[in-house]
């Protein structure tokens, strides 16, 4: 049986739900929302046993032979937002996360990702010094509280943009005369500046053995927002060279990752940069423009992988 | 100079800067996040410059730092605005993560995946790791059902603890502890570790594993001391 959890307005997780049903596998859907309706009993003695309590049905969790996660922040969902701080509701929903959490780290199933393999998401400047490690260059990099620091960065590469430390999720943005007022806030809280390198995205899904890569042209600093600021947005399948593709899937199998979504840009002298590694991506904006059946590849590494 | 990274809270902290003042020890703590000095450059971190005591100081003249935070807690981040802090909190840890993985001198611990001091397994997963070690585990259970409360945690009354410094142990116990807690701190690759182990002398159980023990003890400041100490003899000797 293979454990799908997240919530179920999920794309890539409707996605790869349909894949599996078209393969004919077993699917245990666990809704994060309807937590509950969700009981879980485990035991360590070591090696972790247990028994989960979906829509009235108990389940082994010896049954399940692989799982792919997208847990959302519990505190956005709706039901934990309404409900009292520090009581039951919300009581069992972090219990329940963090009993399902450390499943996902002790099982001998198969976990599209577990959370200790996505770590190195949540500070983009140390998976950088990684991706480098790899032979894989980055953008030159300064991560500052000192405005004047951030100003000799921004005249010394000319153009440059900041974005998050953290793997919050935030909109990439060139730096502008009208930041220059802003710039003393910095003084608050370490922020992130990058040299602006020109040219074309790419992103790589490697899944398993395999993988997929679509090339986006857009004229957006962030194409991910593309459409909302007014900016082209195409999306279709793309080629790397075999060197970059190769040093990528040593990347991530050095992290753990069984399934991924590499960020790189080609700038205009055919050198490659890596942004990023993202430990869940969200494939399906590229699946669906490109067709390529990213989601078909999860569902078979889940059915076959174990 | 040491550099303590903690809690302005850290009562142990404290007394460790105290105690070390005649190495220039300081301490970051959340509030020197927000202070103009932070430069860190990743492609050249002996470059970089870091804030200690709110004072600005080269990243090339630390020479040892001890790490008492597992992350930045938004609730002591009282100089942000409440609607930031948990994003500003975000931040700073990330920021750390990458700063303290980019030190060539000795960090004890060296942060690992989320966390700013080693590795952060839950009680079920250094359980795993002791046993693993050969180490006695007793079995633990989890019960999420509706309406039911977490089981009482705590440790046991007649708990021992062994702290492991490096290749030292501390604490009132008998040579076969040391061993088995210096294995499980080699399994999770932290040089900082008190292990804590229940029942009687035939038959000792893993309990707990913590990776910030209360460090005002004069033998265990004095040995943290000296790891960092000789440790930053064999890195400097590595470069």
């Amino acid at each position: 049986m293979i454990l799908l959890w997240g919530v179920s307005g999920d794309r890539p997780l409707a996605l790869v739900h349909q894949a599996l049903q078209r393969h004919g596998a077993p699917v245990l859907f666990l809704d994060q929302s309807a937590f509950l309706e969700t009981e879980l009993e485990l035991s360590f003695s070591p090696q972790v046993r247990g028994t989960l309590r979906v829509s009235g049905k108990w389940v082994e969790l010896a049954n399940i032979t692989a799982a792919y996660i997208r847990p959302h922040d519990l505190r956005l969902l709706p039901e934990i937002r309404n409900a009292e701080p520090g009581g039951a509701v919300r009581t069992h929903a972090i219990r329940l996360e963090d009993a399902l959490l450390c499943w996902t780290e002790l099982t001998s199933a198969l976990v599209v990702n577990p959370p200790s393999a996505m770590a190195s998401n949540g500070s983009k400047p140390y998976q950088s010094a990684l991706i480098r490690w790899f032979g894989i260059d980055v953008p030159e990099t300064l991560i500052t509280t000192d405005p004047n620091a951030a100003l000799e960065f921004w005249e010394k590469h000319g153009s440059v943009v900041y974005k998050s430390v953290s793997g919050v999720r935030s909109i990439v943005s060139r730096l502008g005369s009208e930041h220059s007022s802003r710039l003393q806030n910095i003084a608050n809280c370490p922020t992130q500046f990058q040299e602006y390198i020109a040219g074309r995205d790419f992103r790589l899904h490697i899944v398993g053995d395999e993988f997929f890569i679509s090339e986006i042209i857009s004229d957006a600093d962030d194409y991910r927002y593309a459409i909302k600021t007014g900016c082209r947005l195409k999306i279709r399948p793309g080629s790397l060279p075999e060197d970059v593709v190769g040093r990528c899937r040593a990347l991530v199998a050095f992290l753990g990752l069984r399934f991924s979504g590499v960020d790189l840009r080609r700038n205009q002298d055919g050198k490659w940069y890596c942004f990023e590694v993202n430990p869940s991506p969200g494939f399906s904006f590229y699946e669906e423009a490109t067709g390529q059946p990213i989601s078909d590849a999860v569902a078979r590494l889940l059915i076959n992988d174990r | 100079m040491l550099v303590v990274l903690a809690s302005r809270h850290d009562r142990s902290a404290r007394y460790l800067v105290e105690r070390w003042t005649a190495f220039g020890a300081g301490m970051i703590t959340c509030e020197d996040l927000s202070v103009a000095g932070w430069r860190f450059c990743p492609s050249s971190p002996d470059a970089s410059t870091a804030v200690v005591d709110g004072r600005c100081v080269p990243c090339k003249d630390i020479a040892g730092v001890l790490t008492r935070l597992p992350c930045i807690f938004p609730g002591e981040l009282l100089h942000i605005r409440r609607e930031d802090r948990e994003y500003v909190a975000a931040e700073m840890g990330a920021f750390l993560m990458a700063w303290l993985s980019s030190l060539s001198c000795p960090v004890l611990n060296r942060p690992v995946g989320t966390c700013l001091s080693g590795l952060n397994w839950r009680p079920e997963q250094w359980a795993l790791a002791a046993s693993r070690v050969n180490i006695r585990v007793r079995t633990t259970k989890r019960r999420i059902l509706l309406g039911s409360t977490a089981e009482p945690g705590g440790s046991e009354p007649n708990s021992i603890a062994v702290t492991v410094i490096g290749h030292q142990c501390f604490g009132q116990i008998d040579p076969h502890l040391g061993v088995q807690a210096r294995r499980l701190a080699m399994a999770a690759g932290v040089d900082l570790l008190e292990v804590r182990f229940s029942g009687d002398e035939a038959d000792f159980c893993f309990e707990s594993a913590n990776l910030w023990p209360d460090l005002s003890r004069v033998d265990l400041a004095d040995a943290v001391l000296q790891y960092l100490q000789n440790d930053s003899r064999r890195s400097v000797r590595r470069r």
